[in-house]
């Protein structure tokens, strides 16, 4: 039988977790604030608000927060496109080999980042591709795909698939279909996939450092930036932009999805 | 006047299963009728190239005389009630109701109007806010109807409606159904595995064999006269007696059908039989029988005597009530 109150040690058991899986979170945030630029001495000397200001005024941050951004819009974009008509395509059709294809499809997610960098890289130099912003787009879209794809067949395996012939019965052509069934059904579900995708992208580092030219994404140029002695808080500064542009979006996707069986599944 | 629907010579072929095979119908204008069979019988793909969901292989398909063997759902003059009633989930009940008319660019006001219009006759005033989700099976079913309504069309089918209900439920919406048809004079056609479900609401119906048709007339006529074993057996749950058996007890050398209601057990007779199990049914005992390899079934009505099961019993039945079956 389970207590109502959970026993002390297991209390302090789990605020060690706790604390081992955050802490280092929250010291990111706080160094992000500390008046000495060459190490992350503790405590730190003093609080100080000026790296905001040295961050804004970098240009090199500005140049890799909008590759990235571009990189995971785009990529998120590929994906919403691709991922929806392949998920759309796998829960209508029954052909044979149907496993071993949805295999296939979830594989890039399963794959270590390494495998897919160097494949990809190998597959673009063999074709003559340079490596380039549209090389990471494509690097970064293999497993936005699956995001997206895994998000919509669970709503495409919810949605009752009468509906579709229901709307089609009632007089509505293949558009009106679309536009009043099958994307209200879906749209939470893509916004989620989508959101989840974008995040995902935003903070890649194995692919992109196997597929990237000149240019650096966000993390790549904290990576780099790390290895410097000057203006550290500067990186923290950036965490903390890298912080709130994944996790707002995955918070959201988590509250869209966590209700989806009220929106799709109902009228079964 | 053409025909309601009119199936001329109709195949369709899924690879090489023959889902509906060379079938001819006739549907009047204004009729209950049923379509029934038991499951890959062929019944439900025969509704669904009425509703335009499938083309026909081979063969016409005409709706009030328009030949429709290849016009696309969304621009027939049919509406179905789907088995699973494929509400929208995402909108309330006067929007799935009202979908119809949204869809052909009728205004808000207007369509609204109608569909509550829609839900009283389907005895569901008040219900146009809620959502899907909401509804009990039997309401759901209801919005359903109303939603396939709203179009006015001149045919509906029903894609075995009534399924998904409870017993007490199903036997209020078959006469609800019914006087629902009688009022509106639109033709209904209705598709149902279960023989009583047919043979009470239909004004005529169809028994469907693997993508045949083996018998189309009135319920009367199906229950009373199968023309096939399979008839007799699926329709009627029917004593379907080989030729040899059928001159033992005193007819013609041809296959026969006797119902088991009719039939009586008797002291003596032509031919003696072994009492193999007995079923209690509430109004009678179903008293089933071994004649000589063949099984039988007697109906002893409530408060009759009833024998041991591994005794020996002969069976008496009217003359008149043994039908011959020339086409088994």
């Amino acid at each position: 039988m389970l207590s109502d109150r959970a026993s002390l040690s297991l209390r302090i058991a789990a605020g060690l977790g706790l604390l081992f899986l955050h802490l280092p979170i929250a010291l990111i945030f706080l160094y992000a604030f500390t008046t000495e630029e060459r190490s992350y001495a503790f405590p730190p000397p003093g609080l100080t608000t000026k790296w905001f200001a040295v961050a804004w005024q970098r240009p090199d941050i500005w140049e890799a927060f909008w590759l990235s951004l571009q990189v995971a819009a785009i990529a998120t974009a590929l994906a919403l496109v691709l991922g929806t008509l392949v998920s759309a395509a796998m829960s209508k059709a029954r052909f044979f080999g149907r496993e071993q294809i949805s295999l296939l499809i979830l594989l890039p997610i399963a794959l270590p980042g390494v495998i897919t960098g160097i494949a990809l890289r190998t597959a673009f130099g063999e074709m003559g591709i340079p490596f380039s912003t549209l090389t990471i787009i494509l690097g970064h879209a293999t497993f936005c795909i699956v995001i997206v794809y895994n998000n919509a067949v669970a709503r495409f395996r919810r949605l009752s698939g009468g509906i579709l012939e229901a709307s089609a019965d009632l007089g509505a052509n293949a558009f009106q279909t679309f536009r009043h069934v099958l994307l209200p059904n879906l749209g939470t579900a893509l916004l989620a996939g989508g959101m989840l995708a974008f995040a995902l992208s935003f903070d890649e580092v194995i692919v992109t450092t196997f597929t990237a030219g000149q240019q650096s994404t966000i993390p790549i140029w904290m990576l780099e930036e790390l290895i410097r002695p000057r203006q550290r808080p500067v990186t923290n500064v950036v965490a903390m932009l890298v912080f709130a542009a994944t996790f707002i979006p995955i918070l959201l996707a988590y509250y869209l999805t966590r209700n989806g069986s009220d929106v799709a599944g109902s009228g079964k | 006047m053409p025909a309601a629907v009119e199936f001329a010579q109709v195949t369709r072929h899924f690879g090489n299963v023959r889902a509906v095979d060379g079938v001819d119908l006739t549907i009047a204008e204004g009729s209950f009728f049923a379509m029934l069979g038991p499951s890959g019988s062929g019944k439900t793909t025969c509704l669904r190239l009425i509703s335009g969901f499938e083309s026909p292989t081979t063969g016409t398909i005409r709706i009030f005389g328009e030949d429709v063997s290849t016009t696309p759902p969304h621009l027939r003059n049919v509406n179905t009630v789907f088995q699973d009633y494929a509400l929208f989930p995402h909108m309330n009940v006067r929007d799935n109701v009202a979908y119809g008319l949204m869809v052909k660019g009728i205004g808000k006001t207007q369509r609204h109007e109608k569909a509550e219009e829609m839900l009283s006759l389907v005895k569901l005033s008040g219900y146009g806010d809620r959502k899907p989700g909401q509804l009990s099976g039997g309401q759901r079913q209801r919005v359903a109807l109303a939603r396939a309504l709203v179009n006015e069309p001149r045919v509906l089918l029903l894609d075995e409606p009534l399924g998904a209900l409870d017993l007490k439920l199903r036997e209020a919406m078959q006469d609800e159904l019914k006087a629902l048809q009688q009022r509106l004079g639109i033709t209904f056609v209705f598709v149902t595995h279960d023989q009583h479900e047919a043979l009470s609401m239909a004004d005529s119906l169809a028994v469907f064999n693997e993508g045949k048709i083996a018998q189309i007339g009135t319920p009367e006529a199906v229950y009373n006269r199968p023309a096939t074993r399979f008839v007799a057996d699926f329709v009627g749950s029917s004593n379907v007696l080989p030729p040899a058996l059928t001159r033992a007890l005193g007819g013609p050398d041809e296959w026969a059908s006797l119902r088991p209601e009719v039939t009586r057990l008797a002291a003596t007779g032509p031919v003696t039989a072994t009492v193999t199990a007995l079923r209690y049914l509430g109004s009678g005992t179903r008293v089933v029988l071994d004649m000589g390899g063949t099984e039988l079934a007697a109906i002893v009505p409530a408060g009759q005597p009833l024998p041991e099961p591994g005794t020996q019993t002969a069976i008496a039945f009217d003359p008149a009530a043994l039908h011959i079956m020339a086409g088994a």
